[in-house]
């Protein structure tokens, strides 16, 4: 082990050097504080804290959005059911966004993890057609392939997302226990668990079964996320797979599994995570998108990409658009800081990592 | 033997500004090449060889820099420190007066480029005169060819042609004598086309704007074949079987052995004074290896150049160097003619290696110890640590490399030289 | 060159599998839907098609395993038919007709900026590296790469056409739409606007068209382009530490041709695999930015319909963009294996 934490230590520190990397941890810390004090800052209204308040009493005033006031202070974005509180959306947004980033992520990654190893481990024709099933996924602009599926997804499944995602990972957490207690996959999945936990419970238990539009969205976004994971893992599989240790590690007759899990992943790994965490930033992205097109969370659903999607209604004019730009600059500069953050982070992995890829 | 050197190396330092400290590299290194003749340079894998022969040709790579020393170059068209030379006079000398071959061929061709294409970059930098000339004169003798037979078929139809009465004979008689006049002078005034007079005006001012501008408008495909041939000549030069088809493929299509007399042909297709060689055989199987060498060398006598010969392998330099530097942790530590090395090594670390070469019949014996890290390293004799001989002085001062017998050069207390 | 050859033909029979495949894909997403909805993927006429779901249904056999209904939809799409839209009241395939010219519009204007800007700026990064210039471009790289497309736009409007009132959303204006419905012999020769009012001698619809797409350029090449100097930057600095560049060196050659002539090139191959990518995305239709704008194009069609779950349009889309992709990428193939030559031995 203690070369690897070497290595860790290395890490951080060079991580530590760059100033734009810096940058970025101190920006995601900003948001991960919002979304900590998210009940203090904002305190909910009612039993589901993402539906947004309505202000009735000013919507009898003025259905348009108004500006920012001292009872409301970004302002708010109307509509005839009542004006919603712009600073509410924005706080409770920041936990809706880390919630469809990470578990997005999550999940394309392990499908793509699953089956980019088993399509290069064993190769052959189950590689073939593997490739070719992910290739025909590719083939799509993500946010066409993303919206068909968003739009055609049945209605009604028994299971929502944050419920697979539960399950996925306390499966993973088994396997784990059973095969190679890694402290720091382990530490991963156990991330992943509390944030499923968290997900499934924060929903009121009568809204069970019926998927919500964000959902399918989620859904939506996982299918067509994962087979760049898969390709970038089966290229760093096919590399690994030929080296020594391998062969070693097969001939002293570890199982098919053993070796995978023991050997070749954590040689394979880094450039999956560099991907990930750039990925939870294009995945906040593409949900504003998606949103923004009128493919996403319901109307009065705490998200920074359906405030802005309900902008569009009134910035018609050009006057207007002056008038109410608050209503979309505010939640986009949200969208821009949290996806800085990211990308931030994930260039400073990539740089640090990249070097240590080639040392070995 | 007073041979003059053409390289001469003094007290060369040079560090490496890393993200885990800085390496000082090259420690005070002292070298010097004689003309024509063959110097191994000898060491473990990170001695410093490489950056020492990278050096001489101030191509040390970021985040590496010469911060110390001289380099003095005496020889050829450009002379004088290396490391202070202009640029414009340092890519006179690299490529023609000085070059280099390198340990692992194909990584160190282009690959998107044809072979050909690579080796007549070269030419085209230090050779363009000469091939122009070549072209120039390729296409006069053609054009004065044929326009030899033309005339001489004129001849011939004068000859045959019947004359009627005196005027007309006096006619053709001032035609006839036109005609060999003609062809009398056709040696001395050869005829022109657009093409040989381009050639001509890129040959007397080859750095005029507006010659390079005329020059757009032809298609040179003379020069092109010129410059084909002469990459022919040189890869035959190197024993490459069918070098014209070989010319036209691609490093990646090649193998080791071929790819490394590529890159030999394209050092010396410019005639250098000094060649380096940095582990070019390393990588090949043995049988190729001899090969490589026997060529190199063979090469080496027809041109008259000296070689660098950088390697690890003693039998190597037993067999083919006429000299030798051994290298330890970024210093030169003893320089010898090769025999004196083998029979009378005198610092402990050449004795320690020539004792740890491999006999059948009796034990390992192997150097105890590591190679110090050169981050931060600690004063006095680099090899005091792992020295049998180590005494209180050489850990605090650094044994100055001077000459102990007649071309016999040691860094090591135990031979003095401190004043 | 044979080599080459037999590399474009496999190419080409890997394309048409592809193709292939992303139809199933689609004809297994319409599956999902309700047999009325999918009544409308066969329908042609958009007067009356809410009469003809029903006979259509019988017709087309909709009730038949999966892959006789496949066959038949995918006779229909080859013959052109890609349904009617419930909301437009158009033939899928007419709607796409007549919006993705306006598409390409911006796409001519867009696609050779964000190269060739991404390249230069990305090798001077590179060249440049770790002084002021290779900071500032990576700063508006990671910058431009996290805005949101509809961000931009919103915000360039709220800019330009709010405060300065000077360029507006749309393709024209409306005062030229007027003016070119109101023309009798005004011929739709490309549907782009911008070349149709030239070929129509009205050369100052042309100018407006122009001026139309100047924001919705500016938009998307601010977040493409981003990534291009990314991409540009590091395949430049890995291009530059690879050992034959030392051997160009060694070889007395002027460090403008080494890197330029030897880096930059073998730099390119992965650069030119994402630019075609880029433009074939780009050429399926800008959805957010359309949107945004209101351009009308494809990119547009598919949001409105999207919207308002009109899926058979969506899915007609989907089709088109799919194809586009996959022939994008063919070219590309194509251009990688010029460039590099050990592409064409395997």
């Amino acid at each position: 082990m203690r070369p690897r934490i070497a290595e860790w230590r290395f890490m951080l520190k060079r991580i530590r050097q760059s100033s734009l990397a810096v940058a970025g941890l101190l920006i995601l810390l900003a948001f991960v504080a919002i979304a900590v004090l998210a009940p203090v800052l904002a305190p909910p209204y009612s039993s589901d804290p993402f539906i947004v308040p309505a202000d009735r009493l000013l919507a009898a005033v003025t259905p348009s959005p108004t500006p920012p006031t001292t009872a409301h202070i970004f302002g708010t974005i109307g509509s005839d059911q009542g004006q919603f509180d712009l600073y509410y959306i924005c706080i409770w947004g920041t936990i809706t966004a880390f919630r469809v980033g990470v578990l997005v992520v999550a999940a394309s990654l392990l499908i793509g993890l699953i089956i980019g190893t088993a399509a290069a481990f064993y190769g052959g024709i189950l590689d073939e057609v593997l490739m070719r099933f992910t290739d025909v996924i590719i083939a799509f602009p993500t946010l066409v392939l993303a919206m068909v599926l968003a739009i055609a997804f049945p209605g009604s499944i028994p299971i929502n997302f944050s419920m697979v995602m539960l399950a996925v990972s306390l499966i993973v957490m088994f396997a784990l226990l059973a095969i190679r207690p890694d402290r720091r996959l382990m530490l991963v999945d156990l991330l992943i668990i509390v944030f499923s936990l968290y997900s499934v419970f924060s929903f009121p238990l009568n809204v069970q079964l019926g998927l919500s539009q964000l959902d399918k969205v989620l859904f939506a976004i996982t299918i067509v996320g994962w087979p760049g994971y898969a390709r970038v893992i089966r290229g760093e599989i096919m590399r690994v797979k030929n080296e020594d240790y391998v062969e070693a590690s097969k001939a002293s007759g570890s199982s098919d599994f053993r070796t995978i899990i023991k050997h070749i992943l954590p040689n394979s790994i880094y450039p999956i995570l560099i991907v990930a965490t750039l990925d939870i930033g294009s995945i906040v992205l593409t949900t504003a998108a998606l949103a923004f097109i009128g493919v996403g969370a319901p109307v009065n659903y705490a998200d920074w990409g359906q405030a802005i999607s309900r902008a569009q209604s009134w910035i018609s004019s050009a006057d207007l658009i002056i008038k109410n730009m608050h209503v979309f600059v505010i939640p986009g500069l949200f969208i821009v800081f949290f996806v800085v953050g990211w990308n931030l982070l994930g260039d400073a992995l990539r740089d640090v990592l990249d070097p240590m890829m080639r040392r070995r | 033997m007073s041979q003059e050197s053409i390289v001469d190396v003094r007290d060369l330092e040079v560090k490496f500004y890393t993200y885990a400290g800085i390496v000082e590299a090259l420690d005070g290194v002292n070298l010097s090449i004689k003309k024509g003749e063959i110097l191994g340079l000898v060491g473990e894998t990170g001695c410093g060889k490489s950056v020492t022969s990278l050096s001489i040709m101030r191509l040390v790579p970021p985040p590496g820099k010469i911060v110390g020393g001289r380099i003095l170059y005496k020889y050829g068209s450009v002379q004088g420190n290396v490391l202070e030379m202009s640029d414009h006079s340092l890519r006179k000398l690299r490529g023609k007066d000085v070059s280099m071959i390198f340990q692992e061929p194909r990584a160190y061709l282009n690959p998107v480029y044809s072979v050909e294409d690579q080796i007549g970059e070269v030419m085209l930098v230090h050779k363009k005169e000469e091939i122009l000339q070549n072209a120039v004169s390729a296409i006069e003798k053609k054009l004065i060819e044929n326009r030899r037979i033309a005339l001489e078929k004129q001849r011939v139809r004068l000859e045959k042609q019947k004359t009627r009465n005196k005027k007309d004979k006096m006619k053709l008689e001032e035609r006839r004598a036109r005609l060999e006049k003609e062809i009398s002078k056709l040696a001395s005034k050869p005829p022109s086309n657009f093409e040989v007079r381009i050639y001509k005006r890129l040959i007397r001012s080859p750095r005029s704007r507006i010659v390079a501008f005329q020059a757009r408008f032809s298609r040179k495909r003379q020069f092109k074949k010129e410059l084909r041939k002469e990459v022919v000549r040189v890869l035959r030069s190197v024993e490459i079987p069918d070098p014209e088809r070989v010319a036209r493929m691609y490093p990646h299509e090649l193998s080791g052995g071929m790819a490394q007399r590529i890159v030999i042909s394209m050092a010396l297709s410019c005639n250098p004074t000094l060649l380096i060689a940095d582990e070019p055989t390393t990588n090949l199987d043995v049988t190729v290896q001899a090969q490589i060498l026997n060529l190199i060398v063979t090469l080496k006598k027809g041109l008259g150049s000296s070689i660098l010969y950088i390697t690890h392998d003693l039998g190597v330099v037993a067999q083919s160097c006429e000299r030798v530097a051994v290298m330890y942790a970024g210093n030169i530590i003893e320089t010898a003619d090769v025999f004196e090395t083998f029979s009378n090594p005198l610092h402990p670390y050449t004795r320690a290696l020539l004792r740890s070469i491999p006999r059948p019949g009796e034990p390992f014996r192997s150097i105890p110890g590591f190679v110090p890290s050169l981050v931060n390293p600690l004063p006095g004799c680099r090899f005091h640590d792992r020295c049998e001989y180590a005494m209180e002085i050489c850990r605090k001062t650094k044994p100055p490399f001077f000459e102990v017998k007649p071309s016999h050069y040691v860094a090591c207390h135990l031979y003095g030289g401190l004043k | 060159m044979t080599n080459l050859f037999a590399y474009i033909i496999r190419r080409l029979i890997m394309l048409v599998f592809v193709i292939l495949g992303v139809t199933i894909l689609i004809f297994a997403i319409t599956m999902l839907l309700p047999l009325n909805i999918r009544a409308l993927l066969y329908i042609n006429n958009p007067q009356h098609f809410h009469e003809l779901i029903e006979p259509t249904i019988k017709a087309y056999g909709l009730n038949d395993p999966f892959y006789m209904q496949y066959g038949r939809w995918l006779s229909q799409v080859l013959q052109g038919n890609l349904g009617t839209s419930a909301y437009f009241s158009q033939p899928i395939a007419e709607a796409i007709a007549q919006r993705w010219p306006l598409t390409v519009e911006i796409v001519i204007f867009a696609a050779p900026i964000i190269i060739f800007v991404g390249i230069f700026i990305g090798v001077q990064s590179a060249i440049h590296r770790n002084t002021p210039i290779d900071h500032a471009s990576r700063v508006f790289a990671v910058l431009g790469w996290s805005l949101p497309s509809f961000l931009v736009g919103m915000t360039l409007l709220a800019i330009f056409y709010g405060w300065l009132h000077v360029l507006g959303p749309g393709s024209l204006s409306d005062s030229t739409r007027l003016y070119v419905s109101s023309l009798p012999h005004y011929v739709h020769y490309t549907g782009m606007d911008i070349f149709d009012g030239l070929l129509n001698g009205v050369p100052w619809i042309s100018w407006d068209a122009l001026l139309h797409c100047i924001l919705p350029t500016v938009t998307i090449v601010t977040i493409d382009v981003a990534l291009l100097i990314r991409v540009m930057r590091s395949s430049m600095l890995e291009s530059l530490g690879k050992p034959y560049i030392i051997t160009a060196r060694a070889k007395g050659l002027d460090e403008k041709v080494v890197i330029y002539k030897h880096a930059r090139r073998n730099a390119l191959i992965p650069v030119a695999t994402l630019s075609g990518m880029l433009v074939a995305g780009l050429l399926g239709g800008l959805i957010i930015t359309e949107t945004v704008f209101g351009f009308g194009g494809l990119g547009q069609f598919a949001a409105d319909a999207a919207r308002n779950f009109d899926t058979p349009a969506v899915l007609g889309y989907a089709i088109l963009s799919a194809v586009v992709f996959v022939i994008a990428n063919l070219i590309v193939d194509l251009l990688y294996a010029y460039i590099d030559p050990r592409i064409r031995l395997d």
